[in-house]
């Protein structure tokens, strides 16, 4: 009785399987990788161009590895080079591993020849189709600012973020013996121009998040003041020159504000300031040092490093109810913070074992990833899409440089910007 | 009584016949039997240099020259008398030296004659003895090279039944195949629970290869599901494209995904019919941020 109950039941469930056998199999794909894109840029098809116009492949190439999230495909052994569609050979470019590639044209237009006509596409090897297709106008003098925005395009096509390449930076620049300069440059660094001449040292630039403005620390007055500079007009005016030091100046969200530090009473504490001077108001009072502040995107956070625990910290402070949550518990010292647009990420210098690295820590799983390998690394910037990182590093000890790294940690590019040591660096906004 | 409680006992009984057994094959190992059948190995005529020779030697005889003594001349008969005792007395005495001397001689021919033999013989012995060393030299060669012939022909009788053994296994798996794919084909019910192994290896595999190529950079930093549907051909190629069923609400992350399915093309298919049709049509489903709570 009680075996035939049990032959029943695994009648039962071979019947079961079987069913079950015939619903679609699912497979779960669990995560990921970091990797890059593989695209290929070829050279634009010249017709009569000025020869400056023929390196547009090269500043659009140059712009996607920056960003860590391409790769690009040597095509050095391609011999015949595609202008559309309709000339692609896609089993070739997929022999090659390249997932993309982009084609164009460029034609000379108007009155003798004097504008440029770019017409170029972003193509699908594996969908075998055009993805993009776009003709922009300019002068050869723009080929820059041209390949910038075609850069562009294409990384906020793939990537579904804007792309940073046509933003500018900004960093000072020790020129000689009493002799500081602050620079605004395109974001790879090409076109320099100075803003600010100084016989005294200029440090912490930053850029208003609207893009118009930049506040800087000078020490023009014996000590270190506030400044705010407005880029268009060069006018500035002093923001802050209170009792003791005036130094860390930090926009929030809107621009309206910013937050300081100064050493008004004793040690260094925070404080919010009117972009035009009005209304100071400490933040927090404490004994310990409160310095470097940043301002979460919803301008309702401000992050900032504490000697509170012993060492150097990275804590958050409610701006209405000057409630504090620590937030970095890895690493001797953790300093310099500033965040994501998003929010999501933290941006932080980290130092171990003597050596100051760039790392990032996911707001949301607390992991902390090392972008840099130190030992000098300093004044860590957010690209205004958060998927880079502009920061100094001292050149096998001896000038000190500036560079990019991807948030990923896979691309390390150094900004050609001269010889001279660079003090502190800065990323603009996204231009509008 | 004592016997019932043995017979009672099972675990002693067992303890005991193994013991019993263990002194047996102990006592056999050392008076063990040399199963070994000696082959009589060959005859062997061996050419002596010297043989012991049997001739007699050469009698030593020394011709004892008889001292003739001059007659002296005759004055008196006594003289002559006495002359004729004493040549009669010489004669005998010489006779008699002369049967000494050669009884000696037989002695001493006798002597030397047995010291050669003894030596012959002495000669012989050795050299049989040099002979049997020789040989028992030999038949140990012999043995040796007929054991080392002995393993080899075990070994190669060894080897001859693995690869018979593997043979027969192969056989047997091929028999077990056959049966299995009869048992699929014959009851489909069965075809998920015999071979679900080979179908979750396929799916792994296939997994495997689609997730090398996702790039969840591309999918911000929130947990997210994407859900795509795919028609296979046999050769692991797509029928049409990947149909997206959920997408993850990020462009990018969608394009994304989809093209980590068209770059793993073609994806890793079975030979085996019945298990292409389970793998034909996939439902993939993505969480490229990790697990959604």
């Amino acid at each position: 009785m009680k075996q035939s109950f049990w032959k029943f039941f695994f009648l039962i469930w071979l019947v079961c399987i079987s069913n079950a056998s015939h619903a679609l199999e699912v497979i779960e794909i669990l995560g990921g990788k970091a990797s890059q894109i593989p695209v290929a840029v070829i050279p634009f098809k010249d017709n009569n161009a000025q020869k400056s116009m023929q390196l547009m492949h090269e500043v659009i190439t140059n712009d996607l590895n920056r960003s860590g999230l391409f790769s690009s495909i040597d095509i050095s052994g391609v011999s015949d080079y595609p202008i559309d569609e309709r000339e692609v050979n896609f089993s070739n470019w997929a022999a090659l591993q390249s997932q993309f590639i982009v084609v164009g044209k460029i034609d000379a237009i108007g009155r003798s020849n004097s504008q440029m006509q770019v017409t170029w596409s972003l193509i699908d090897i594996y969908k075998e189709k055009t993805v993009l297709s776009v003709a922009i106008k300019g002068q050869p003098s723009q080929y820059r600012v041209i390949a910038h925005r075609i850069a562009d395009t294409i990384y906020e096509k793939l990537t579904g973020s804007k792309g940073v390449f046509d933003t500018n930076i900004a960093f000072v620049k020790k020129l000689g013996k009493e002799k500081y300069s602050l620079f605004i440059a395109d974001y790879d660094g090409h076109n320099p121009r100075a803003i600010v001449n100084s016989r005294y040292s200029i440090i912490s630039p930053r850029w208003s998040p609207n893009g118009k403005k930049i506040a800087y620390v000078s020490f023009e007055k014996k000590k270190p003041v506030i400044y705010v500079q407005d880029i268009e007009t060069g006018k500035r005016t002093l923001l802050a020159n209170f009792r003791g030091n005036n130094s860390a100046p930090a926009w929030s969200p809107d621009s309206k504000k910013l937050a300081i530090v100064l050493t008004y009473s004793a040690n260094s504490q925070i404080y919010t300031i009117d972009a035009d001077g009005k209304n100071i108001k400490q933040l927090m009072r404490t004994r310990s040092i409160n310095t470097e502040p940043a301002w979460s995107p919803n301008g309702k956070e401000i992050y900032f490093s504490s000697d509170r625990a012993g060492s150097a910290q990275i804590y958050k402070v409610d701006v209405d109810t000057n409630e504090v949550v620590r937030v970095t518990f890895e690493g001797n010292n953790n300093v310099s913070p500033s965040l994501s647009p998003d929010g999501k990420l933290l941006l932080f210098l980290n130092q171990d074992n003597g050596s100051y690295r760039v790392a990032i820590q996911n707001l949301l799983s607390n992991q902390m990833l090392k972008l840099t390998n130190g030992p000098d690394d300093e004044s860590p910037i957010f690209s205004p899409n958060g998927h880079m990182v502009l920061f100094t590093y001292k050149d096998y000890g001896k000038v000190t440089k500036i560079g990019t790294v991807s948030i990923n940690g896979l691309k390390m590019t150094p900004i050609d910007v001269g010889s001279e040591t660079i003090l502190e660096s800065t990323w603009g906004p996204l231009s509008d | 009584m004592r016997l019932s409680w043995l017979e009672n006992n099972d675990n002693l009984q067992a303890n005991l016949f193994t013991l019993v057994i263990h002194l047996a094959l102990f006592i056999f190992m050392i008076f063990s039997v040399n199963w070994q059948v000696k082959t009589p190995y060959y005859a062997e005529v061996e050419l002596w240099d010297a043989i012991p020779t049997q001739i007699k030697p050469k009698p030593l005889i020394k011709r004892a020259t008889p001292k003739v003594q001059k007659p002296q001349p005759s004055i008196a008969e006594k003289i002559v008398e006495a002359k004729k005792d004493a040549d009669i007395q010489l004669k005998k005495k010489k006779a008699a030296e002369l049967k000494k001397k050669k009884a000696a001689e037989l002695k001493k021919k006798k002597a030397a004659e047995l010291k050669k033999k003894k030596a012959a013989e002495l000669k012989k012995i050795e050299q049989l003895k040099k002979k049997a060393l020789e040989e028992e030299k030999l038949a140990e060669l012999q043995k040796r090279l007929l054991e080392d012939e002995e393993v080899e022909k075990v070994q190669k009788k060894l080897l001859e039944q693995d690869d018979l053994e593997r043979l027969q296994e192969e056989l047997r798996n091929k028999d077990l195949a056959k049966e299995t794919r009869i048992a699929i084909e014959g009851t489909q019910d069965l075809v998920a629970g015999t071979n679900s192994g080979e179908l979750e290896k396929y799916k792994a595999l296939i997994q495997q290869k689609i997730y090398q190529n996702v790039n969840k950079q591309l999918c911000g930093l929130d947990p997210l599901e994407l859900i795509f549907e795919i028609v296979l051909m046999p050769t692991g190629d797509l029928i049409g494209g990947a149909k997206m069923i959920k997408s993850s609400k990020i462009e990018s992350c969608d394009q994304a995904v989809e093209r980590a399915i068209l770059q793993a093309q073609p994806l890793p298919m079975p030979q085996d019919n019945r298990l292409f049709s389970q793998l034909k049509k996939l439902k993939l489903k993505f969480q490229p941020n990790g697990p959604i709570n």
